[in-house]
């Protein structure tokens, strides 16, 4: 389609004729613009939330031996049962691990990968015996992952040695505080004194019921040669997913588990919020394509007479129409930037709003394609909406008009 | 080319259910550099043979040649253009667009064929404007104007892309006679100047005294066609006045 210079300055003369129409009409759209540069942000910033508050301190991928399933802390809290393992294979622990950590280093989409060591255990105290999970870590890594630093509730942040942290549930349970020496005890039976550094409150229960020590002494104390796992974190946390299944497919020893395997069911919860969302939108474009058809009809009717007299002087149909098509752009365009405008101030209010009312403090997610989508589908929509005037404005006969005066 | 307009058994059926023949069978050529009037009953076929000549509607069948060209086998949009092109009409109410000021107006028929008007048109329109005395009218919205300064704008933009033939039915219509008085004698001197040919339609006996050839239609075929030329102006109104029932409504036009 080739528009000429002469179809923009009869459509803009139309618009500007029909002012208070016009002006309608683009605040029409921009409130639907509006409505979704809103609804969209708000979606995205609740779905951020969501997912940064369940996977924000756990890894996003989990590189496993494929004999076992060490669950990530945080979730689930499994076990391993280091008695049915008692070969030291790369089936059942990652011997070679400090290879696969090159490999990882090299990767620019992981933020960072710690290897860890998984075990079960009991705190010993007098007669009574209490199940923890023991994890070996090393630092700074795995703190990128879990946060103890940020999250300690007193003591400091130093396993070494037979220097550990345990988590709030632990200390509860077994009445244990910062500076105390307990025993705790392997499933194999075997233990050791350790000393209590600090007490940290991961929020989950089953990561609050951890005994967290250094990498190496974990190693020793549960008789694991290789580690149990290396967890990852990456900077965007829905490619996990991808970069899972390429590593799994690198590395084909051991499996890579993204987060988004072990939550199905908050992903499809997420979908399910996705699709009503879509539809909120889907109807809101609707109303605003059914809007603008109908003024824009009601338009090519009252324009009718100039249209036969534009016709009489050489408007070929195609033309017509497009006098029309470039209305509708017109008003969609101009609809979906002050709907951004709108949007924008609307998303800035929300914030401003649950800030001060000292509520949740969600961050709205204010993204370019957030913007852009619902702009760029109102303003197309619009043009779509306008082929039918145009439709009517090309088969309008010029006789029709000088004929009857 | 010495023959502007010719027409060879041109019909016009109007209707799908009931049909309804408006044209028979004309046969028509017209001189180049001729005022030609097209007189006769209302509802006798003028406009729809003026608009079928003007490309505006089509015949139901015969041929149409303007200026040497058979204009019957353009499709819509070659029609289009070249209505644009070679063609000016005067329609009886002036049919400007309200939402352009006069001069705006006069320019359109430029815009539509070629684009923005270069400054040498805009004089031209300011120049056209000035000779049938509205130059101080051209910033005003047609609202704003008598119905004889409108169509004079009409007049000006029929002459702006410099057409071959001006086509105008009835264009004093709506006037009152000293009014229409003054048009006429501006567009026929401004036809003159600008060497095209005007086809009119009228029913002002003193219009078509005026005309170098005149055309009655009956029925829906010529009745009677004389030129000035051969029998001189006052016999033609001599004529005119015998023929006074096909002006039947002249005096109440
Ligand atoms: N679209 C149409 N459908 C059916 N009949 C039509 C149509 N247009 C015109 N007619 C008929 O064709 C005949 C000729 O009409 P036309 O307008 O050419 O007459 P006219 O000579 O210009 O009359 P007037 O002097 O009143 O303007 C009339 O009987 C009219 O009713
Ligand atoms: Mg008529």
């Amino acid at each position: 389609m080739r528009f000429n210079t002469y179809e923009f300055m009869i459509a803009y003369r139309f618009l500007l004729n029909g002012r208070s129409q016009t002006v309608l009409i683009i605040l029409g759209i921009a409130v639907g613009v509006a409505v979704q540069v809103f609804l969209i942000s708000l979606m995205d910033g609740l779905q951020r939330n969501l997912i940064q508050r369940t996977i924000g301190s756990s890894p996003h991928i989990t590189i496993a031996p494929p004999l076992s399933a060490p669950q990530p802390l945080g979730i689930g809290g499994g076990v391993i049962d280091d008695y049915q393992k008692p070969l030291k294979t790369e089936e059942s622990e990652i011997l070679s691990w400090q290879r696969y950590g090159e490999h990882l280093a090299g990767i620019k989409e992981i933020t960072v990968a710690a290897p860890m060591v998984n075990g079960n255990g009991y705190i010993e105290k007098g007669r009574s015996s209490f199940p923890v999970i023991i994890k070996g870590i090393t630092l700074p890594e795995a703190d990128v992952i879990y946060k103890l630093k940020k999250n300690l509730v007193n003591g400091d942040l130093r396993p070494g040695g037979n220097n550990v942290l345990i988590g709030v549930a632990s200390s509860e349970k077994s009445g244990l505080q910062t500076g105390d020496t307990f025993y705790l005890r392997n499933q194999k039976g075997t233990g050791d004194y350790f000393i209590i550094q600090g007490i940290f409150d991961l929020g989950a229960s089953a990561a609050n019921n951890m005994v967290v020590m250094s990498l190496d002494r974990a190693r020793t104390f549960l008789d694991i040669t290789g580690i149990s796992a290396i967890e990852i974190q990456v900077h965007d946390v829905f490619a996990a997913d991808g970069l899972a299944k390429e590593l799994g497919e690198n590395f084909g020893q051991v499996k890579a588990e993204s987060w988004q395997e072990r939550n199905k069911e908050l992903l499809s919860g997420l979908r399910a919020q996705d699709t009503s969302s879509a539809m909120i939108q889907f109807f809101v474009l609707l109303s605003i394509t059914l809007g603008i058809a109908s003024v824009l009809a009601i338009i090519a009717i009252q324009k009718s007479r100039q249209l036969g007299i534009l016709k009489a002087m050489g408007t070929n149909d195609k033309s017509a129409a497009r006098i029309f098509i470039i209305q509708g752009f017109s008003m969609g365009f101009a609809g979906a930037l002050v709907g951004i405008l709108l949007g924008l101030g609307l998303t800035e209010l929300f914030m401003f709003g649950t800030k001060s009312s000292g509520g949740p403090t969600y961050e709205l997610k204010i993204t370019l394609t957030n913007i852009l989508l619902p702009a760029v589908l109102a303003a197309a929509s619009a043009s779509v909406a306008a082929f039918v005037p145009a439709r009517r404005a090309a088969g309008l006969n010029p006789m029709e008009v000088i004929r009857n005066g | 080319m010495d023959e502007i307009i010719v027409l060879e058994q041109v019909n016009k059926f109007y209707g799908d259910e009931v049909v309804v023949q408006v044209l028979f069978d004309i046969d028509l050529s017209i001189k180049s550099g001729q005022f030609t009037a097209f007189i006769g009953p209302s509802g006798s076929g003028k406009s729809t043979l003026l608009n079928i000549i003007g490309l505006l509607e089509a015949p139901t069948s015969g041929k149409v040649s303007l200026d040497g060209q058979d204009i019957s086998g353009l499709n819509k949009g070659e029609q289009a253009s070249y209505r644009n092109e070679k063609i000016g009409f005067i329609f009886q109410f002036h049919y400007l667009l309200p939402e352009f000021t006069a001069l705006e107006n006069i320019l359109i028929p430029h815009w539509i064929g070629k684009g923005k008007p270069p400054q040498e048109i805009v004089g031209r329109a300011m120049y056209l404007m000035e000779r049938i005395g509205i130059e101080q009218y051209g910033g005003k919205y047609p609202h704003q104007l008598s119905g004889g300064q409108q169509q004079r704008v009409a007049i000006a933009r029929s002459l702006i892309n410099q057409p071959k033939i001006i086509f105008a039915d009835e264009p004093t219509g709506n006037l009152d006679s000293k009014t229409s008085g003054m048009v006429m004698e501006l567009l026929k001197e401004i036809v003159r100047e600008n060497k095209t040919n005007l086809v009119m339609v009228t029913h002002d006996r003193d219009i078509a005294a005026g005309a170098d050839r005149v055309i009655e239609i009956v029925d829906g075929r010529i009745n009677c066609d004389f030129t000035a030329g051969r029998m001189g102006r006052e016999k033609v109104r001599q004529e005119l006045e015998h023929m006074a029932c096909t002006f039947s409504s002249a005096d109440d036009a």
